[in-house]
């Protein structure tokens, strides 16, 4: 019992100390998530978008097919982009392996797929009077689908939000990818899984808190996007 | 003498391998109203939706001053529809400001902002909702959104104004307002407007022509027997309330305020009640007779004007004069709703 309570206490020492390399950790998984969620965010909202309000063959292939890629296991994400991107892989000429890159393309693939989800579910929650009241008011096609989203955007924003607890939480993929090398890929959840191997649980746990605390802003923000009626 | 504004010649539009409409030929003369009238599912809606090229016909052409509209070409189409709008008949308001809402067409086109503050100031003025800019949309009545609806429309300034149903849902106060709206509108702006309604007496009211559609296509003339009452339900049957004592037996599922249509060919006239399955039977006098090619017209006062045709043949058979007291009797399924 005292191991727990002593990496508690050290834990919070390490925090309130604003221990450098714990927010260095920190600021460097925010970094890549954030950016992996934006780039996310340019594909899979448009997406969702088209998915929702197009009519075409096969429609309904492709939502099964999101909804299936939601329960994407992130072992096997980190899987196929290793295969892709090592040395012997297609792209392994770009030496993405081991680098911050190859994590954001991990959890891009990983988000992508919440965003076209829930962007389509959005966009099927807005009155269809949305589209075409900006069309009769002269909108061209693109026009009226950006107003459609921001009919939508406080849905289309926790897309984005959930899109984002995912990634920031996963470690499959960031402990293939990155390899957690300190200073460059070391990212919370790869420390935290580290840190513990090795028995340094206050460090484990204060990392452990600060990624609670993130997840706790993020379900904050979703509850009140979500509250908010569009 | 006007220009024709919009002409379709030979329009087709079909759902469901059932076509709803059908028109061979339809002119709208620049600068002046006009009123579409006809029954629920007519193809009214449908027909403006495809004036307004938000829908494309299945067959047939569109002109727009003189120029055929190139249903393939969408900056053609985008370059025509920015000279019409259409305003929907259950308004739909972008969750925003009233400002916001009103300034959506003039964004949309470009315009710099000093010149939409101005216009958006006018066209609040032109529906009486001076101040309305900063307004939520949630915050409004329904009258009020109708009105912030049409001012949307106006403040781009359109040639050719639609609107559908514009008072179906709002109450007869707004009604009023909407009615001297649309007047006012086309007075000062010369603003082409065709609209869409059930209230005959409001179309005439208000349109320079009306334009009466039944299943899809151009009637001539405006249908007889048309009434406007209320649908209350009795003991697990739906009447339609007319007047005091005129009950007329309907089958429908909607109940309150309607408008009813019988078709003058439906209504059997006989000088004594007879026994048949029929539901409707009302005693009256007959208060006018017309001859229209070898068809004898006949209103009957059974309290409201009801007209039945009949052949000359009977007409003679029967000896009927005016004031003649006769039996009108009709099913209850040959009441359609209008």
């Amino acid at each position: 019992m005292d191991f727990i309570i002593e990496g508690v206490r050290k834990a919070f020492q390490l925090i309130f100390s604003l221990d450098r390399e714990i927010f260095n950790i920190v600021l460097l998984s925010l970094r890549i998530s954030l950016t992996a969620i934006i780039l996310a965010s340019f594909l899979g909202i448009p997406l969702g978008f088209l998915i929702g309000v197009k009519d075409y063959w096969g429609k309904k292939f492709t939502i099964a097919l999101v909804n299936t890629l939601l329960a994407l296991p992130t072992v096997v994400v980190g899987l196929i982009v290793y295969s892709v991107i090592s040395r012997r892989g297609p792209l392994g000429v770009f030496g993405l392996l081991y680098t911050p890159s190859a994590m954001i393309i991990g959890q891009f693939i990983l988000a992508t797929p919440i965003i076209i989800a829930l962007t389509h579910s959005a966009i099927q929650g807005i009155d269809r009077r949305a589209r075409s009241t900006a069309l009769t008011l002269g909108a061209t096609e693109i026009q009226s689908a950006w107003t459609v989203i921001k009919e939508a955007r406080y849905a289309v924003i926790a897309a984005v939000i959930t899109g984002f607890g995912r990634i920031i939480a996963e470690v499959g993929a960031a402990m293939m990818l990155g390899g957690n090398i300190r200073g460059t890929t070391r990212v919370m959840t790869t420390a935290i899984a580290l840190e513990t191997s090795k028995g340094e649980f206050g460090f484990g746990i204060a990392l452990g808190i600060i990624l609670l605390f993130i997840a706790f802003s993020i379900n904050i923000l979703l509850h009140y996007f979500q509250s908010k009626k569009v | 003498m006007n220009k024709t504004i919009l002409k379709i010649r030979n329009i087709k539009k079909i759902y469901n391998n059932k076509t709803v409409l059908d028109v061979d030929c339809l002119d709208f003369q620049e600068g002046k109203i006009y009123a579409i009238v006809g029954p629920n599912g007519s193809g009214k809606t449908t027909l403006l939706n495809i004036l307004n090229l938000l829908e494309n016909p299945d067959e047939g052409q569109t002109f727009f001053y003189g120029q055929e509209i190139n249903y393939k070409s969408n900056y053609h189409i985008l370059g025509i529809r920015r000279q019409m709008t259409l305003v929907n008949q259950n308004p739909f308001l972008f969750h925003s400001t009233v400002y916001d809402n009103i300034a959506y067409g003039l964004k949309i086109r470009g315009i710099p902002s000093k010149i939409q503050q101005n216009r958006v100031r006018n066209a609040l003025s032109m529906v009486g909702l001076s101040g309305f800019e900063k307004r939520k949309v949630n915050q409004l009545s329904g009258g009020e959104a109708q009105r912030v609806v049409i001012a949307r429309a106006l403040v781009i300034e359109p040639k050719i104004l639609f609107l559908d149903e514009p008072t179906a849902n709002i109450d007869q106060r707004h009604i009023d307002v909407v009615e001297r709206i649309i007047k006012k509108v086309n007075k000062e702006t010369k603003t082409t407007i065709i609209f869409t309604t059930h209230d005959l007496s409001q179309a005439y009211r208000l349109a320079d022509e009306v334009v009466s559609f039944l299943e899809g296509k151009i009637i001539k003339e405006v249908p007889e027997n048309i009434l406007r009452g209320e649908i209350i339900e009795k003991d697990g049957l739906k009447w339609f309330k007319v007047a005091k004592d005129i009950k007329i037996a309907i089958v429908t599922e909607k109940v309150g305020m309607a408008y009813i249509y019988i078709d003058p060919k439906d209504i059997i006239l006989s000088y004594q009640r007879f026994q048949s399955s029929a539901r409707n039977s009302f005693s009256g006098r007959i208060i006018k007779i017309a001859e229209k090619n070898h068809l004898i017209k006949l209103e009957v006062d059974v309290g409201v004007n009801l007209v039945t045709i009949i052949t000359r043949e009977s007409f003679q058979d029967m000896n009927l004069n005016l004031g003649s007291k006769v039996y009108l009797t009709f099913k209850a399924s040959a009441v359609k709703l209008y």
